[in-house]
């Protein structure tokens, strides 16, 4: 059907967490600093006051990047991890048996366990909540202040992200491990 | 006995008298009590784990394998080490060893049901994982045909055994032969586990599934040493001392071959100091953890084993003991150096110390649960010794 | 706080948790995690889970801080699940920010307010018990055991209404309390967030170009950013519009803080001014413009006093080099930004907004403002403009005129003191002090934490104790809440719909709020409560004025029993009258009248309306959309009525300066082995209200003190030790956070913590309370309060 991706103009991005916060309430992701599905990275800026290295002081949205041929889904004993119709991967609660390999496996740590079930989340596109009633739009893209995310179909031409994917230099995180990450940093 | 068409020869004296009516010496009644305690932990192990969950151990986002699974990586590696020894007898024909062939085959279906138990209690969901193992396989992952194969290796070494016992060694080489290949199938499978992992450079690539099947041989032959210890109470006769010298000076080869592959393994991650790999390498070289496996499992054994080549096997008993502490480290020190360098190394809030090792110690409820298999293991072999012969039967 | 219900009461109450249908809220028992990973031992909390059901989508605007950005509240079954970014308010540009998503977790608060309390133990020590509505009101009008009520204070005080101080937060409903007790009740001592916070820096724009104005964002391409951290103070629309064009993509930014913050961490230079000295920083760059002509000489010539301010900067040589030793910034850099700022097609000086740094705060405004002046920039695209607002019409209040009332006083010593709002500090220590004309006994306050805003704890608890009748409309249990004697539980901003609000600027729109679900409890909307109290208090207060008030009794001389009771009407005695109809069906009247049926009706929808709302608005992309076209967005609106005032000759009768000028005690001076505290915000926190908030706990779980790395590993002080920071009026104890993102002579904790109140489990004792050691100073024009001029010493314990 769709193959649903999400350009991140990254240098927008204040570090504000609006998109930690809206993912929980959406999603109804637990409390508590390690059960995020999405985060904001940043790091210890580099040099000594006054001279502070700006550009070390980037912020880094990040989650799961629903790679095309992510290293999740093939270690899955029961294949509870699953591309749905869109390529989203996702994760089947009720096949998930909770051994652990895929959050092993993934480069990016997107992966926690959700205590309720017992069984291993991270981000799906919002696709149980605002996708499946219809809406086009996350909730991290939705809410954010600073415009950070398009999240959109990267095999219609004529969608926004393709746009940009287009007209605009970016890059994917850890490319060289050949997982084809669908999430794109614009620079 | 019988059960149906299969005729299980017990001993005939096989009772609950004969279980407990051991020779009450002091080590005796060490290893006895010790055994009870760790089957008591076991008991509170589990029921902590009932009722809180994955909530009772240490694992964490950034590390979800903890002591239970290096636990139960013990276990089958003993349980592949046995398999080993035992086939060189009864499958290989290697007519010295064919005298272990039947206590090595049982103690591989020991220490693999030990092994199975603690790792019903890692698994979040070990009847889901039986119901879609086979409803869903994912063909693509290691974990599924390391289980897969371990479930058939398991059903062909007790078929094996049951052949021995009942002394039909043309089917026991059958069964033995099968299971061997399996059970080599399975334990790289599982070495692949780690193999597999691209994200996790420190154990991507050909070294595990092919440095478990080197280990399990080296495990077999320190457990053997064991058994056969406790057998003849450190008092052994022409043809036992024959075999153990014989293990002996296997070991000693595989030892060194070991230390080979781990030497080079280290020099090859830390050569140019790629990231992720050079610095995991450095810090694993700086833990006592570390050493720990080196002295115990490898150097300790091999001075012993070269001190008169292999000549002095009550020496190499201990030096067994001591090994197979080795062994435990080596598989912990392997799950828990995998885990050890975060794959997201920014800070995710503003107040907290940037990620840099991941830091991991086995809760008490881990603990219990990993004594309390090593326990049921102990005590399911000592059961096996009253009610079978594991001795070579005389004449084929 | 001991009250008997129990917290599994109020989730079992009126909150619907049973999963019926899609819909999945649930109260989960969170267990620790592995403290490496800071999970922290959350009790309990309420998350929601959105679900494909049926659902409706009710307007709102946020509460949680001043932007009232506009959102859709999802509400399924009569619980709210999610908040969403509402894409028709120009002002919010279809966005919430993290404090407004967690929203929720404010509304389902376990600690909130849920019935009237009165005290019954002695304040501050959290014993209350629950009353009725009636009692509630009764117990303010005439007291009990412990406290005094209100009719028998004003009889005492022979109808001096200004024995009635109010204080009042900042919101929607904030109008209708300054109407009942200011107006209506008759007490001018009004005291709230503005003496507290940005009361200079709107005085001094003000006085200065006329307006405050709104930084056009979007079309300058230079902007100095001195003190205003938008990446964590967010500001709507300057946050949405500003950080997309820094570094390199259209606006060269430079930014001045003390502090790396993350503002500065999205600039193109951050220069690490020394606190308080922005004033040199400043009148340097005029006099670089002035001695080297660089400003917009068409522009300049139209005011008269330019030439006295031109003469004013170069007669003191207030050089670059000069500025370079008192700022910290390298003279080099002051000639180049003064020289790009000046060359740029759109530069903007940023106005900034929060509370003041220093004493020259005013005149460090002044002069942002005349420099903005200098460049021409102003009423024009790209710079400060004027904009225009939908004038919303203003509502007769029908105001009691009281013959006893003596009027404010705590003025004194201040240049230009404001008639309605004072100085908090200074009310209060003149209270306390013993120093006011007349006894101050009554406090009525709502929304309002000024044991947390005030600086000097001590000094508002004392000034709390020392009253005799304490109210509180509050919808948490805060600091300053316990010591009320009565205490109104109020409904939160989604249980209620607000008075109609305009919000002007470049592209001016109508918003309202509207309920999205009942009040939880015993909860009553800000209005119904101020209705109800008005009713409760009206007549018995009447018969103390018709008692003591000359006046009144003059005019009533003779009257019937019928007469005085029409005059009661007339005259605005009737305290309720303001409030007859409830506010939706005011905001219908007041809409359809001045704006259209059609405009009510989109306004009722889609909670914004403007002018040819259904034309201009238009989706450019998934995230953003057009407001109103270029053509129509009101860059332009003073022409030849904008006036520059550069020199304010009526202050020097008062004694302030009339041009920025530089004095030595504006130096920045720290003692050696001592440390300059500075204040902020994080974007994930609104101040003290919402330290309760277990969304946003997640995201920062408790304020850490920021000290210079350098200096940390000489006092072998490591992350998340304890310290203690003292200053010569209090000390308090916080972990250490060693960072090179400050100084080495300056430290910063993040303001709103260390809650006292027993009442907030979260926020109880979480942290330290910067209001307990920040010296309660004020600067000379306003008497606002000057938050960074205190030296406090630290040490490990």
């Amino acid at each position: 059907m769709a193959r649903y991706g999400m350009a991140l103009d990254y240098k927008n991005c204040i570090n504000c967490k609006a998109c930690e916060v809206a993912c929980k309430e959406e999603n109804g992701v637990l409390l508590g600093a390690d059960k995020h599905r999405i985060w904001v990275g940043q790091n210890e800026v580099k040099g000594e006051w006054p001279l502070i290295d700006i550009a070390s002081a980037a912020f880094l949205p990040s989650q799961c990047q629903h790679c095309d041929e992510a290293p999740c889904q093939m270690v899955c004993p029961t294949n509870a991890t699953y591309y749905d119709e869109n390529h989203v991967v996702r994760v089947d609660s009720e096949k998930c048996i909770l051994c652990s390999y895929c959050m092993n496996a993934c480069p990016y740590d997107a992966r926690y366990v959700d205590s309720r079930t017992m069984t291993v989340d991270k981000c799906t596109f919002c696709s149980d909540t605002r996708l499946a009633r219809g809406e086009t739009t996350t909730a991290c893209q939705n809410t954010c202040p600073t415009k950070v995310r398009t999240f959109g179909d990267l095999d219609d031409p004529n969608s926004e992200i393709s746009e940009l994917l287009r007209t605009r230099e970016h890059f994917s995180l850890k490319a060289n491990l050949g997982t084809k990450p669908k999430l794109y940093y614009l620079t | 006995m019988k059960i149906g068409p299969l005729n299980i020869p017990l001993k005939e004296d096989f009772s609950l008298k004969s279980i407990l009516g051991f020779e009450k010496t002091p080590v005796n009644m060490l290893v006895a009590v010790s055994v009870l305690a760790m089957l008591a932990m076991l008991v509170i192990g589990v029921a902590t784990y009932l009722m809180h969950g994955h909530h009772a151990y240490n694992v964490t986002r950034e590390h979800p394998w903890g002591l239970l699974i290096a636990v139960y990586i013990f276990f089958v590696v003993s349980s592949t080490g046995f398999c080993i020894v035992g086939s060189l007898g009864d499958v290989f024909g290697f007519k010295d060893y064919t005298m272990i062939s039947k206590r090595a085959i049982f103690g591989s279906i020991v220490t693999i049901m030990a092994g199975f138990t603690v790792i019903a209690f890692e698994i979040g969901h070990p009847v889901t994982m039986m119901i879609y193992n086979v409803l869903s396989p994912g063909l693509t992952s290691a974990i599924w045909w390391m289980g897969t194969l371990y479930g058939l290796y398991l059903t062909f070494m007790i078929i094996e055994f049951y052949f021995l016992l009942n002394n039909d060694m043309k089917k026991a080489k059958v069964f033995g032969l099968t299971g061997l290949l399996v059970g080599l199938a399975a334990h790289s499978n599982l070495g692949s586990v780690f193999g597999f992992l691209n994200a996790r450079t420190i154990s991507q690539g050909v070294f595990y599934p092919t440095y478990f099947i080197l280990t399990a041989f080296i495990t077999g032959i320190f457990l053997s040493f064991i058994i056969m210890g406790f057998r003849y109470k450190l008092n052994f006769d022409e043809k036992t001392k024959k075999l153990l010298e014989g293990l002996a000076k296997i070991q000693g080869l595989l030892i060194s071959i070991l230390i080979f592959f781990v030497t080079w393994k280290l020099l090859t991650d830390m050569y140019g100091g790629m990231p992720n790999r050079a610095e995991v390498a450095g810090h694993i070289l700086g833990s006592g953890s570390f050493w720990t496996e080196v002295i115990l499992a490898m150097v300790l054994p091999l001075l012993i084993i070269l001190k008169d080549f292999g000549k002095s096997p009550v020496l190499f008993f201990w030096a067994s003991l001591s090994g197979m502490v080795g062994i435990f480290f080596m598989r912990y020190n392997l799950v828990h150096d995998t885990q050890l360098k975060p794959l997201q190394m920014m800070k995710t809030r503003e107040y907290q110390l940037p990620p840099e090792w991941v830091h991991y110690f086995p809760s008490a409820t881990e603990i219990m649960i990993s004594l309390g298999g090593l326990g049921l293991c102990i005590l399911l072999y000592y059961i096996g010794t009253r009610a079978f012969n594991l001795d070579e039967e005389e004449g084929h | 706080m001991q009250v008997e219900v129990s917290r599994r009461k109020f989730l079992q109450g009126s909150v619907a948790l049973s999963i019926v249908g899609g819909s999945s809220i649930g109260v989960t028992n969170l267990l620790a995690g592995h403290e490496e990973h800071a999970s922290h031992g959350i009790a309990e909390s309420i998350i929601t889970k959105t679900s494909t059901g049926k659902a409706e989508n009710v307007p709102f605007l946020c509460g949680i801080c001043v932007n009232k950005c506009a959102g859709f509240a999802r509400v399924e079954e009569g619980v709210v699940t999610k908040l969403n970014p509402n894409p028709y308010f120009p002002k919010s540009r279809n966005m919430l920010c993290a404090r407004g998503n967690a929203g929720i977790q404010t509304m389902y608060d376990p600690d909130r307010l849920k019935y009237p309390l009165i005290r019954i133990g002695e304040r501050g020590d959290g014993k209350y018990k629950r009353v009725t509505w009636e009692e509630a009101y009764e117990a303010i009008l005439n007291g009990t055991d412990k406290f005094k009520g209100l009719a028998q204070i004003l009889d005492e005080e022979k109808d001096n209404r200004a024995t009635i101080g109010y204080c009042n937060g900042e919101g929607l409903s904030k109008e209708g309390f300054e109407v009942l007790v200011g107006e209506k009740i008759g007490t001018p001592n009004y005291v709230d967030e503005i003496s507290i916070c940005l009361e200079t820096t709107l005085g001094g724009y003000v006085n200065t170009i006329g307006t405050y104005g709104e930084a056009d964002l979007n079309n300058a391409d230079y902007l100095i950013s001195a003190g205003a951290n938008r990446a964590e103070a967010i500001i709507t629309p300057d946050t949405m519009d500003m950080f997309k064009r820094t570094r390199g993509r259209g606006l060269k930014t430079v930014v001045l803080d003390p502090r790396f913050t993350n503002t500065a961490a999205k600039a193109d230079k951050w220069l690490a001014i020394n606190p308080g000295t922005d004033l040199a920083f400043v009148l340097a760059l005029t006099y670089v413009v002035m001695n080297e002509e660089l400003y917009n000489k068409d522009f300049v010539s139209k005011f008269d006093d330019f030439i006295d301010y031109k003469k004013h900067i170069l007669s003191n040589n207030y050089t670059p080099e000069w500025a370079e030793k008192i700022t910290n910034v390298s003279a080099k850099d002051i000639y180049t930004i003064a020289r790009e700022f000046m060359a740029a097609r759109s530069p903007i000086y940023y106005q900034g907004r929060r509370s003041v740094f220093s004493k020259n705060d005013f005149q460090l405004r002044r002069a942002m403002a005349i420099f903005q002046a200098l460049s021409g920039n102003l009423d024009k695209k790209g710079g400060i403009v004027y904009g225009q607002k939908l004038a919303l019409p203003k509502e007769e209040i029908n105001a009691p005129l009281y013959g006893q009332v003596e009027p404010r006083f705590d003025g004194k010593d201040i240049a230009i003191p404001a008639g309605k709002t004072g100085s908090w500090i200074q009310f209060r220590n003149m209270v306390l002090e013993g120093t006011a004309p007349y006894p101050v006994r009554v406090m009525m306050m709502r929304k309002h934490n000024p044991m947390s805003g005030v600086p000097n704890t001590k000094k508002t608890e004392a000034f709390l104790k020392k009253m005799d009748l304490n109210v509180m409309i509050d919808i948490l249990p805060s600091d300053t809440t316990m010591f009320a004697d009565v205490i109104l539980p109020e409904a939160s901003y989604l249980e209620r719909t607000s008075p109609v609000a305009s919000y002007g600027g470049l592209e001016p729109a109508l918003v309202m709020r509207k309920q999205a679900a009942k009040p939880l409890f015993e909860t009553k909307e800000p209005e119904v409560i101020y209705k109800e109290l008005a009713e409760k208090l009206s007549k018995p207060l009447w018969e103390i004025t018709k008692k003591y008030d000359e006046d009144v009794q003059d005019d009533t001389k003779g009257m019937s029993e019928k007469e005085i009771e029409e005059y009661y009407e007339e005259n605005g005695f009737n305290l309720a009258d303001v409030w007859e109809k409830p506010v939706y069906e005011a905001n219908k009247e007041m809409i359809e009248k001045a704006f259209g049926k059609e405009a009510w009706e989109t306004l009722d929808e889609k909670g914004v309306w403007y002018p040819n709302m259904e034309q201009y608005h238009k989706q450019l992309n998934p995230n953003e959309f057009q407001y109103y076209p270029e053509s129509k967005k009101n860059y332009t609106t003073k022409k030849d009525d904008l006036k520059v005032t550069f020199n304010f000759k009526n202050l020097a009768k008062k004694g302030v300066d009339p041009m920025p000028t530089w004095k030595d005690e504006y130096n920045f001076n720290v003692p050696k082995g001592q440390f300059r505290l500075v204040t902020g915000r994080h974007a994930q926190f609104t101040q003290s209200g919402t330290t309760n908030n277990l969304m946003l706990r997640d995201l920062i779980p408790t304020n850490y003190l920021w000290v210079n790395r350098r200096v940390a590993q000489e006092k072998g002080i490591e992350f998340g030790d304890m310290v203690e920071v003292k200053s010569s009026i209090g000390a308090v104890q916080i972990k250490a956070y060693p960072t090179e993102k400050i100084a080495p002579n300056q430290i910063f904790m993040l303001h709103g913590f260390g809650g006292s109140s027993e009442g907030m489990e979260f926020a109880h004792g979480n942290g330290a309370n910067d209001a307990l050691i920040i010296e309660d100073k004020i600067e000379p024009v306003y008497g606002a309060a000057v938050m960074h001029e205190t030296n406090v010493e630290i040490r490990k314990v």
